[in-house]
């Protein structure tokens, strides 16, 4: 098959799951606590310097090195939430604020300390490459592919399927009513915002290694979080699936067919028509309930 | 009255020696020297490292004289961020306009990062009618502004390569190898920043005079990542050389994605992460075969005295780690900007911009990037013999090492095809 519109296919399918993978931490944090984590792009820059220089300084083989860095931006995750957040909980905006300025003091903190250079790459986990419809693809980009969709299908498991799953879906959907059976809101804010952290985590570790861990890489995932999800639906799975695939795909259909100048602008353009045409995404409802109400 | 008159001259000359007094400190205290850049930059941090090296060795060997004065020299720099998504051209004017207000530099060297910023700042020095020496900037327009109001822009002079110059040095090379290996297929993929896009639309356009054929010139938003777009359209269109034409840090993902989608074309441009000493390292080797250009000597020395003075001062200097990571473009013309303008100063015999401007235009010495001498628009020229000119190095990426293809007086090698 071999051609451009076998490149669009397989480079699009790529592409949406690196989105849904770069923005899994971010959905799950808004579908579990209600809280908009806009630190979530400099938890992805820090899980890449993290785990370069515990490879590089402390000398930890990578995987070590990668669950390590796991850990430790989940436990930091939660440690935000008890330390920033928790004192403005319920004010959306001061939320915002609040977690935008621990995002960006991470980002500015590595460009302060000189993180600027061409040094850091994480190592890919597979080497080599396989034809797929006749087009080249490495086995990294499919690795993620197989590791987005695995976490997501676990993620809806753990949410829909097990006792703290649903404890933290009860939270997130009726505080009070959660709350009246036991279920303490700071506790399920707390591991939503670990849980949130450490997928940001790994999406880095597979991720980062396709190129280079750049500075401005930390405000470039939070918009493509924030395209995806706001296109999708805020706190829906199948939102945030259909938003990567349909931003994923736009991107790469315009990137070969209009030229790649453009294909950026296409998330951009998500959030703003989606905003202006229906504001709680494809399929979420926060925005019709509370117009209901 | 006598008393009276006496007392009143008597705090006459105090007035004066008082006033006397900063004047003389003025005259005697260190010349200061502006460095506004993008510090966040391997560049612009590369040439800040380079200017204070040229800065200590000149102040260790007593200063520059001034009216029978020796007096030391000092930097003074703003981080402009002009290199960040996001950040104003009117910012980084700004921090370059605060620079000036606060620290009253005699000049600037290393200047404007991208050419965007470079053309409005040469308004602002001539506003404030001092000598700019820049050596990052590329910007076409440079010269074209100057010869079209010279009295107003005269206090602007490039060290730095220029755009028009890297088309002809790249276009030469894409000659070459149209010559010796026969192939006549090429793709463009650049940055979508002004002096990018001027370089290859320039060589695209002088290598289809050439006998080239064009398949495509695709722009990047700066900060992309993904290159499977033209790689795929490249390899389809049977493309034998890849032009990519980059200085933003994600830019090297493009030869490993090159490498693992197996297209087998030559990678041949400018990759700016694809050209310290360690980036063999950073990208485990997959570079290799990867013709990349250094804008400037520097990072790769010239085999003349000047050059490898500057090459070895600065691995002592800043160390070996530091000195592999140098950056290809900024350091070599800023350590040369500081000597340069050292010596106008030293024949002008005052820091008068005007007098210091005519000597500017005498330079004729030898640097870290070849000879140096300013055009009539007060544009260092590159040539190909670091004798007569300013030089340009291509090398090749060769099991770890840099080989130096072009130009010939100074090759160690030819190119060669994909293995």
């Amino acid at each position: 098959m071999g051609g451009l519109l076998a490149s669009t296919l397989v480079y699009g399918l790529v592409n949406s799951v690196v989105l849904l993978l770069t923005s899994l931490g971010f959905s799950l944090t808004f579908g579990l606590s209600g809280v908009a984590n806009f630190a979530h792009g400099g938890l992805y820059l820090l899980s890449g310097f993290l785990c370069w220089l515990l490879m590089h300084r402390v000398g930890l083989p990578f995987p070590l090195a990668a669950a390590a860095t796991v850990l430790l931006v989940g436990l930091l995750g939660a440690a935000i939430y008890r330390t920033v957040l928790m004192s403005v909980r319920g004010i959306v905006l001061s939320e915002v604020i609040s977690t935008f300025a621990v995002g960006v003091a991470i980002v500015e903190f590595f460009r302060w300390k000189g993180f600027t250079t061409y040094d850091f790459t994480l190592p890919a986990l597979v080497d080599g490459s396989v034809d797929i419809l006749g087009v080249t693809v490495d086995w990294q980009r499919l690795l993620i592919v197989a590791l987005g969709l695995a976490l997501t299908g676990l993620l809806w498991l753990f949410t829909h399927r097990t006792m703290v799953g649903l404890a933290l879906r009860g939270m997130s959907q009726d505080e009070y009513t959660a709350l009246s059976v036991g279920i303490e809101s700071d506790w399920a804010a707390t591991l939503s915002l670990g849980l949130g952290s450490a997928l940001a985590a790994v999406a880095g570790i597979a991720l980062l290694p396709l190129g280079i861990i750049s500075i401005n890489i930390g405000y470039d995932v939070l918009l493509i979080a924030l395209a995806v999800t706001v296109l999708g639906g805020l706190e829906s799975t199948t939102g945030l699936i259909l938003g990567s695939l349909i931003v994923g795909f736009a991107m790469v259909i315009t990137g070969n067919y209009v030229g790649p100048r453009w294909s950026e602008v296409v998330y951009l353009a998500a959030i703003v028509i989606v905003l202006a045409v229906k504001p709680s995404g494809l399929l979420g409802k926060s925005k019709e309930l509370e117009d209901r109400v | 009255m006598i008393q009276t008159l006496r007392t009143a001259a008597s705090l006459a000359l105090a007035a004066l020696a008082l006033g006397a007094s900063p004047a003389r400190a003025a005259d005697t205290g260190p010349i200061v020297l502006g460095v506004p850049t993008a510090l966040g930059t391997i560049e612009g941090q590369d040439s800040l490292r380079a200017a204070k090296l040229a800065v200590e060795e000149i102040n260790a060997a007593g200063g520059v004289e001034v009216g029978g004065v020796k007096r030391k020299l000092e930097i003074a720099s703003i981080d402009t961020r002009e290199a960040e998504a996001g950040v104003p051209v009117l910012d980084a004017l700004a921090a370059m306009e605060k620079l000036i207000d606060e620290k009253k530099p005699a000049a600037i060297v290393v200047g404007s990062f991208r050419s965007e910023v470079l053309i409005p700042a040469m308004d602002v020095i001539a506003k404030y009618k001092i000598p700019y020496l820049c050596t990052i900037g590329m910007a076409p327009g440079f010269e074209p502004k100057i010869a079209g109001d010279y009295a107003k822009y005269k206090y602007n002079f490039r060290l730095g390569l220029s755009a028009p110059y890297l088309v002809g040095n790249i276009a030469k090379t894409m000659g070459f190898i149209h010559q010796k290996l026969g192939w006549d297929k090429m793709y463009f993929v650049h940055q979508d920043v002004a002096w990018a896009t001027g370089t290859a639309g320039g060589v695209a356009k002088l290598s289809a005079a050439a006998g080239w054929k064009v398949l495509g010139n695709d722009a990047y938003p700066t900060g992309s990542r993904d290159f499977s777009s033209s790689l795929t359209k490249a390899k389809a269109a049977g493309a034998q050389v890849i032009v990519p034409i980059f200085d933003m840090p994600e830019s090297g993902v493009l030869v490993k994605q090159a490498r693992s989608m197996k297209v087998p074309a030559l990678i041949a441009g400018f990759i700016s992460p694809a050209a310290p000493a360690t980036s063999w390292a950073t990208f485990n080797g997959e570079i290799g075969g990867l013709v990349n250009f250094l804008f400037e000597p520097g990072s790769i020395p010239l085999k003349t005295p000047r050059s490898e003075h500057f090459y070895q001062a600065y691995g002592k200097a800043y160390g070996e780690e530091t000195l592999r990571k140098m950056s290809g473009h900024g350091p070599g013309p800023s350590y040369d900007s500081v000597y340069v303008l050292a010596a106008a100063i030293r024949r002008a015999n005052s820091l008068a911009p005007d007098a210091v401007v005519a000597q500017l235009e005498k330079t004729d010495m030898d640097g870290a990037i070849g000879h140096i001498t300013f055009n009539k628009n007060h544009q260092v020229p590159f040539g190909d013999d670091p004798k007569k000119e300013a030089v340009t190095l291509a090398f090749q990426w060769r099991d770890g090492k840099r080989v130096v293809v072009y130009p010939e007086s100074v090759a160690q090698s030819h190119i060669e095809a994909p293995r």
